[in-house]
């Protein structure tokens, strides 16, 4: 199942299938990348906003937690990841 | 060889400890400049190899990768590239990495490396990964890399001669032919990740600690109320815990005062020491404990990792305004001093947001501002608790300036960002960082240097311009037998009376006008101006000198006066090394005249209002 990282439910994990590159600016897009954000690789959506907005988004992606826009993330589409499928 | 110590810069992510690292290497030894042209800061030390020759050490801002996103980073890449004006080419890189986070950390070590400067890595925090169950290979690393990696943990002060041996032996052996990095951002990621992986003999999956803690303090409704609780607490901690090292300071530059009246004869001298330096400067650095209270706790927040979490925290609500959380950060350090806080707008990537952020920072609440609020509420506000409950009602005042200049500072950001600083919607992309035990160490290091900063501001601006108003206050001297207090009578005097034609509509006295002028200078000043103006009165009537500022100025301003002067101060004309910091920060004259001015329409705007509803309710 593909769904955008925006909707992704917490918790939940999953690889990224595609960015929607030409929707950020390329300065956005190479941050992004630093990051580690890119196409195969896994994530998982940990938090989400507080009391007043949806945004932003805490991400984990190998050992580190990244903090994005709902924007961004709306951008990323990604392959929900059955559970068991994640190694241990 | 060259003759000049050889020239290393620390290069890094950031959160890789690339600081602490630069730290431990020079101890005390540190020189901060600027770099010409930009105001990026330069922070070089010197160490010494084991044999004692000498090393020049350059601690380059944090950045992702040889493109720059913020001027920042344009410094890091045009330092490593030899491109930089002042600077010379490095003769060697000390690449710091985070073990905890390599397969991220190394991409921006192999643009490094392929670069051909003799390298060292410092594989950084072990002793954290090693914790989070993550064993490290380093002569894997080492080997796969072609470079010498070093273990070092640089807050406990491990692996730093090892780092120092190691930089010897890479620079005797130096340059390597410039290699080829992987050309993408893909290409270079999958190799970084690659070679953590190799290098990597056991991983747990688990980040226990942080991972929990992030759930209780990153909940949306639970983790907002205890960013809330904690300013709460830091600003309640401010009134409680300053009251018994406020009264030592109180009695001993009375007993000075007492000490010096008795020694010398009644004229200038006396009066000079008593009144000027003493009444002034002692009016002035009774708020030290406040200031270090408040300063402990931001180092704390910061220290531990939190202070990313309020960003996360705010980023919504900062959204809102046009603002992103990574204003937070800066807008925070404000609330002890608006010159750190502008100079840390510098991380913020978006020009138009920085530029805003830089514009409303002062309207967040400086520890300078403080002695004016602590005095005026003390004198104002009644000692007691609110309606049974153990919270002290001057401590909520407080946090209602605070939160008005809060409140001020989005609305004007939404007002900017629609009209001179309109531009792309700001962002936010940054990293989580783990949380970490603060050094204590580290904790009292910073407290010190704010205390030293803060003294000598009280040694240097602050007695000068207490002396020159004492002078202008005490002459020329009223005849006897006349109307008019002697204040009323002085040079000073007369220059605040053309003031207050301007300020009485808005319910200030003469005592205000006076006080206004050399708070320019620095905020903190109109509590010495105020203690010396009453000092010069009170001239030789006893009762009258025992008499405590508070008390005096309860006797003589109504509580709209009172009022009006606080609100004044929540938006007040800053003081003049702020002006220059943002002068120097935005590289014109328009953006800091522009900040002056609104500031005081909406100073003028504020007291204005307070005055007027406070009469109307009765209460001039």
């Amino acid at each position: 199942m593909t769904v955008s990282l925006a909707t992704l439910p917490l918790g939940q994990r999953a690889r990224i299938a595609r960015i929607d590159w030409p929707s950020l600016s390329p300065d956005e897009g190479r941050r992004l990348r630093e990051l580690g954000l890119m196409e195969d690789v896994e994530v998982e959506a940990l938090h989400r906003g507080s009391l007043f907005s949806r945004d932003p988004l805490a991400v984990k992606i190998g050992r580190m937690q990244v903090v994005i826009r709902g924007r961004h993330a709306a951008a990323i589409m990604v392959d929900v990841l059955a559970q068991d499928a994640v190694a241990a | 060889m060259t003759a000049a110590a050889p020239l290393v810069a620390l290069v890094g992510n950031p959160n890789a400890g690339k600081s602490s690292l630069f730290n431990a290497l020079t101890g005390a030894r540190q020189k901060i400049a600027n770099y010409p042209g930009v105001t990026v800061e330069r922070k070089s030390g010197r160490t010494t190899f084991a044999d004692g020759r000498p090393v020049e050490l350059i601690d380059l801002p944090g950045s992702y990768s040889l493109t720059p996103a913020s001027p920042d980073e344009a410094v890091t890449r045009d330092v490593v590239l030899g491109r930089q004006d002042g600077e010379r080419r490095p003769d060697a890189l000390i690449i710091v990495v985070d073990a905890g986070n390599l397969a991220n950390h190394l991409c921006f070590a192999l643009e490094l490396i392929a670069h051909g400067l003799p390298t060292v890595i410092a594989l950084n925090m072990v002793d954290m990964a090693r914790r989070d169950g993550l064993e490290i290979d380093a002569a894997r690393l080492a080997a796969d890399l072609g470079v010498s990696v070093v273990e070092t943990v640089a807050v406990r002060r491990r692996g730093l001669a090892d780092v120092m041996a190691a930089l010897d032996v890479a620079i005797l052996a130096g340059a390597r032919p410039a290699t080829a990095a992987p050309t993408t951002d893909r290409a270079l990621h999958d190799r970084a990740r690659a070679l953590a992986t190799a290098a990597t003999l056991s991983e747990k999956p688990v980040e226990r600690w942080t991972a929990t803690l992030d759930r209780i303090v990153l909940h949306p409704v639970g983790g907002f109320l205890i960013l809330l609780a904690l300013l709460f607490v830091m600003f309640q901690a401010v009134y409680a815990w300053s009251e018994a090292p406020i009264g030592w300071i109180e009695a001993s530059v009375s007993a000075a005062q007492q000490a010096v009246s008795a020694a010398l004869p009644d004229g200038f001298w006396r009066g000079l020491i008593v009144e000027g330096v003493l009444a002034g400067v002692g009016g002035v650095i009774v708020f030290l404990p406040q200031i270090l209270i408040l300063f402990l706790f931001i180092l704390l927040l910061e220290a531990t990792g939190y202070m990313t979490r309020a960003a996360f925290l705010m980023d919504g609500l900062m959204a809102r305004v046009g603002l992103s959380g990574r204003g937070f950060i800066p807008l925070l350090s404000s609330f002890a001093c608006a010159i750190p806080g502008i100079m840390a707008t510098r991380a913020i990537p978006d020009a138009k947001d920085r530029l805003t952020t830089i514009l409303i920072a002062p309207l967040m609440t400086c520890s300078a501002r403080l002695p004016v609020y602590t005095v005026i509420i003390g004198a104002f506000i009644p000692d007691r608790t609110v309606a049974g409950t153990p919270v002290g009602l001057q401590g909520l005042v407080l946090l209602g300036l605070y939160l008005s200049g809060i409140i001020g500072a989005l609305l004007v950001a939404l007002l900017l960002r629609r009209t001179v600083t309109r531009g792309s919607a700001a962002g936010i992309m940054m990293e989580l960082p783990r949380y970490q035990a603060p050094r204590v160490g580290d904790i009292l290091l910073g407290l010190w240097q704010r205390a030293w900063a803060f003294l000598r501001r009280a040694g240097t601006i602050i007695m000068a311009t207490t002396v020159v108003l004492w002078l202008l206050l005490s002459y020329p001297k009223v005849p006897i037998g006349s109307a008019q207090s002697q204040t009323d009578y002085s040079v000073a005097g007369r220059i605040a009376s053309g003031l207050e034609v301007v300020i009485r509509p808005i319910g200030f006295n003469r005592d205000i006008a006076l006080a206004l002028i050399p708070a320019m200078a620095a905020r903190e000043v109109a509590v010495a101006a105020l203690a010396t103006a009453n000092a010069v009165d009170a001239n030789g009537d006893e009762a009258a000198m025992a008499k405590t500022l508070g008390d005096t100025l309860a006797g003589k301003w109504s509580l709209a006066t009172a009022l009006a002067f606080l609100a004044w101060f929540v938006f007040a004309p800053q003081c003049i090394s702020t002006i220059a910091v943002v002068r120097r920060e935005t590289n014109s004259w328009r953006w800091p005249l522009f900040m002056v001015g609104y500031l005081f329409a909406l100073a003028y705007a504020a007291a204005g209002l307070t005055y007027w509803v406070a009469v109307g309710l009765g209460l001039g």
